[in-house]
């Protein structure tokens, strides 16, 4: 409980720092926004009394508060959650959008388990061998290889050039499913694992290596245990639950948009539709991606916290 | 195009490593120039969504207006599609029988409307009748319902008091009606203005002009857009699923425009040919994808993904191969827009408050270098005056107070000018007062801008002007220092202006009218005009700016036609030779590729876009 205090403590600072970063500290004006070429003085002002821009500081925020409660009615109300832009309601737009995003970590996630947690095993256990080098070779490219280098890449090559790959974005009419069986996200799912796989491979390695020169293990193995059993029994559970925390943190921070990814391969996910609100200075919809965004990745690491006093015995949270 | 890619994955690489027809079924229509099959959907990229989600009262931009006049909505006016001298700078009858009836006085106009024409589903029984045209004009007096938008071209006349008679008693709530508008029985709509407006009949063929069905905007003042009824050949797919019978909030928005994603029209079956002089509408349907970048849209182009690009600058290299290769340059379309690009010169501002400096500036300015950094010719024709040629009917064509060969600069021509300006102490051609140095030009620092002004600045130092250059975004620097006054800044050259409909008075008071100046006005950054208070005000030594307000006023009321041509023609005149707040330096063209499927190609130049209401597919698309 104490717990979940801290998260909303914590959610209440995020919301409170975004409205003062985005709307009583603007580039420009979000009325005149609103108001386009043409914003006399009297138009203005009647947009600003039309978003509540000419109340108080803390009214304002008040309302925008009222909007992150999770409750039927309040949770992104559509009288204040509206993008400033088109009018467009940000609830159905997240609610539409995160599927996408889901779509894309989750892919991702089990590409990068299953491309980067074998690499650091085998590295791990076959150290200074040839096996070893080509992992952290691997290892190395990956976490050298920026997202936004990469995703072009692959697109020049798979898309525009052998056109292997279909193009990137989701065809108009196109749903989730349809695109994921055309191969839409086999590009965006290797692009945006391959940097994750590269930390996993190395972090398995590190803490392979370390949990393996542990006197547990050394008792395991003068035990008369199987090397494979004391490898995977007794050295990879060690070694593994600081990745199952990293891989935690990690599915909360993309499931809160895939910034560079979605919007490389033109995903119309949570990550390009902040880009597109942050540029346009388009604060509800700024405000509500940033508590979603914050509500994931706090809720993952609400869920890592609860999942790692499983894993090791010695945590336990009263 | 595939260089273009190299080049960015070259770029990032190194980055990386410092950093780590009709609703019928296709037939055979004969037209001139040969045989066109109806039929096929046309799928055309954009890079970004329209700004107000297709409400016809908010969306002020040429790509909004597009869809909604050659597809989606008719209005009692409106222009054939067609390019200028095909007529298509003329407006005529469209939902109107005929052009409107106007009393001597120029004040009151009666429009007749057809019988027989119907909304599109879910109101396909329901004839558009003059109580149709009444829902759409009290929508302009609806803040929340216009915001962003152009009401002003109905609401205000010259002194700020209502145009249509009563509109802003109606707005204010003090009547239950407006005034001036009049429905005499179903067919017939009266409009009554407080002062001529020449211009009146073409706002009519504005896009929130259109008929609004009773019931269709009502809950939906922020959000009509996506539950839009549509009265031309085209709706949004799914327009039948519209349901108007449960409250507005319960309502579920058209599923054929997806806000940032994707918009599909198919053929209204409502539609009557036999009603529509205006549109041909060949396709079945219309499928626009909004990506993430231009060149997303031009190499899914050149993939044969989609058949058009809506919007973005065609590629310079792409742009070469279409205009050299004889096989290709069918399908490279060049067409002005009406819009002139021009360098603005703050006639309040040292040394541009001196007529003979401003002057010498556009003698001095290569216009054709300008030209280039845009690429080159086929963007259009330089400028020697302000308002397109298209728009005055040619009254101007070939005018240009300040000629030079090939509009690369006369630096003589300007020096001898120069010579007579007061900054110019010993009279040797070149600014060698103060006031010359480090001289403000605020100007966007995006491509092709930055070239801009670097070539800018070569010019001027020609004739001993010394820009001091900043350079920033475009709407949090460039317009926020341009357009205040208080800014001083005196030289803003990375501006444009396009019409908003076929004619001057869209081209005059908004960049050059008192009302323009400031932040709160737009767009007028030369401040001509500007009373001896806003001088005073924004710090300026200055007392007294030359004004064309009284001139812009008086060519406002004179009706459509020569008279009202040239009137706007002297106004340009006496702004080019009097005042000279601008080197106008190009007629923008648009510059587009059509794909191999499209026939028939059509360039409107009301809309300043291709024709949809006119193109084709190939086959019918099959």
């Amino acid at each position: 409980m104490r717990r979940i205090l801290f998260l909303i403590l914590v959610l209440f600072i995020i919301s409170f720092l975004t409205f003062i970063i985005f709307l009583k500290l603007p580039a420009t004006d979000p009325a005149r926004l609103v108001a386009g070429r043409v914003s006399s003085p009297e138009i203005l002002a009647e947009i600003r009394q039309n978003l509540g821009l000419d109340k108080p500081w803390y009214i304002q925020y008040g309302r925008f508060a009222k909007g992150l409660v999770p409750w039927p009615g309040f949770f992104l109300n559509e009288q204040v959650y509206f993008s400033y832009g088109n009018n467009v309601p940000v609830k159905g737009e997240l609610y539409r959008r995160l599927p996408v995003t889901i779509a894309l970590t989750l892919g991702a996630a089990v590409l990068w388990v299953i491309i980067g947690l074998p690499i650091g095993i085998v590295s791990a256990i076959r150290r200074r061998t040839l096996a070893d080098r080509a992992g952290m070779l691997f290892a190395l490219f990956g976490v050298s290889a920026p997202v936004f280098w990469l995703g072009y890449v692959l697109l020049f090559i798979f898309w525009f050039k052998l056109k292997w790959a279909p193009s990137p974005g989701l065809d108009v009419g196109e749903s989730l499913g349809q695109a994921m069986f055309a191969g839409k996200f086999i590009l965006p799912w290797l692009t945006l694992s391959l940097l994750f796989a590269a930390f996993y491979a190395r972090m398995v390695r590190g803490n392979l290596i370390e949990t393996m020169s542990e006197d547990y293990i050394r008792t395991a193995r003068a035990k008369g245990l199987s090397e494979r059993r004391v490898i995977f029994k007794h050295g990879l559970r060690a070694a593994l639950t600081p990745v199952v925390t990293m891989f935690g943190m990690d599915i909360g921070y993309l499931l809160g948009g895939a910034i560079i990814t979605e919007t490389i391969f033109d995903l119309d996910g949570i990550g390009k539709y902040t880009i597109a609100s942050i540029r346009d200075q388009d604060f509800p919809v700024v405000m509500a991606v940033t508590i979603f965004a914050a509500l994931f990745i706090v809720a993952a690491n609400l869920v890592v916290d609860v999942v790692y006093a499983f894993l090791d015995p010695r945590v336990r949270y009263t | 195009m595939i260089r273009r890619y190299l080049r960015l994955v070259a770029l990032v690489g190194v980055l990386a490593v410092l950093a780590a027809g009709c609703a019928q079924e296709a037939e055979e229509q004969p037209q001139p120039g040969g045989d066109i099959k109806a039929g096929g959907v046309i799928k055309m990229g954009i890079s970004a969504d329209v700004d107000n989600a297709f409400d016809p009262a908010k969306e002020y931009s040429q790509l909004a207006w597009s869809i909604f006049n050659c597809c989606l909505l008719r209005t009692l006016l409106q222009y054939n599609g067609l390019d200028a001298d095909e007529g298509g700078s003329e407006v005529q009858p469209d939902l109107a029988t005929d052009l409107p009836e106007v009393s001597d006085d120029g004040l009151t106009y009666t429009f007749t409307i057809k019988d027989g024409v119907t909304f599109a589903p879910p109101f396909e029984d329901v004839e558009i009748t003059s109580a149709d045209f009444v829902r759409a004009i009290e929508r302009e007096t609806c803040s929340v319902c216009h915001e962003g938008g152009y009401a002003f071209y109905y609401t205000d006349n010259s002194n700020g008091d209502s145009l249509i008679e009563g509109i802003q008693e109606f707005a204010a709530g003090d009547a239950d009606s407006i005034s001036g508008v009049q429905t005499p029985d179903d067919k017939t709509l009266v409009i009554t203005l407080t002062e001529p407006a020449g211009d009146f009949p073409l706002r009519m063929a504005m896009p929130a002009m259109a008929p609004i069905p009773e019931g269709a905007a009502e809950g939906h003042d922020k959000d009509y857009g996506r539950f839009l009824v549509a009265s031309g050949p085209y709706m949004f797919e799914g327009s039948d699923q519209l349901d108007f019978s449960v409250p507005a909030k319960q309502q579920k928005p058209v599923a054929g425009y997806d806000p940032g994603r994707s918009w599909l029209l198919e053929q209204n079956p409502s539609w009557n040919a036999d009603t529509d002089d205006l549109r041909s509408a060949y396709l079945d349907g219309v499928e626009v994808q909004i990506n993430e970048s231009s060149d997303v849209n031009f190499n899914k182009w050149e993939a044969g993904e989609i058949d058009y690009v809506y919007d973005g600058v065609v590629p310079a290299d792409l742009l070469q191969q279409y205009a050299t290769d004889p096989e290709l340059k069918e399908q490279l379309k060049v067409n002005a827009t009406d819009g002139l690009r021009y360098l603005s010169m703050n006639i309040a501002e040292p040394p541009f408050d001196d007529v003979h400096v401003r002057k010498a500036m556009n003698f001095v300015i290569d216009k054709d270098g300008l030209r280039r950094t845009r690429g080159g010719e086929l963007y259009g024709p330089t400028a020697g005056h302000i308002i397109p040629d298209t728009i005055l009917g040619g009254v101007l064509e070939g005018y240009d107070p300040y000629p030079s060969e090939g509009g690369q600069g006369d630096v003589e021509a300007a020096k001898a000018e120069m010579m007579q300006s007061k900054y110019d102490t010993n009279q040797d051609g070149i600014c060698d007062a103060p006031e010359c140095k480090k001289v403000s030009l605020i100007a966007d620092r995006e491509v092709p801008y930055a070239e801009q002004n670097a070539l800018i600045a070569d010019n001027a130092a020609q004739i001993g002007i010394d820009f001091r250059v900043g350079e920033g975004d475009r709407y949090t620097f460039m317009y926020d220092k341009c357009l205040d006054p208080s800014a001083h800044a005196a030289f803003c050259p990375s501006v444009g202006w396009f019409k908003d409909y076929g004619d001057a008075f869209t081209f005059g008071p908004p960049i050059l009218g008192s009302v323009a100046i400031g932040p709160e006005g737009c767009c007028n950054y030369s401040l001509v005009g500007a009373s001896p208070e806003q001088l005073a005000d924004a710090g300026y030594k200055v007392t007294d700016v030359p004004s064309l307000d009284q001139t812009f006023a008086e060519c406002a009321t004179i009706p459509l036609g020569d008279d009202r041509n040239n009137c706007w023609a002297e106004a340009d005149r006496t702004a080019m030779e009097e005042i000279v707040p601008f080197v106008p330096w190009i007629f923008d063209n648009e510059v587009r590729l059509a794909g191999p499927r499209i026939v028939n190609y059509t360039y409107s130049s009301n809309q300043g876009t291709m024709a949809l209401q006119h193109v084709a597919l190939a086959g019918g698309g099959a």
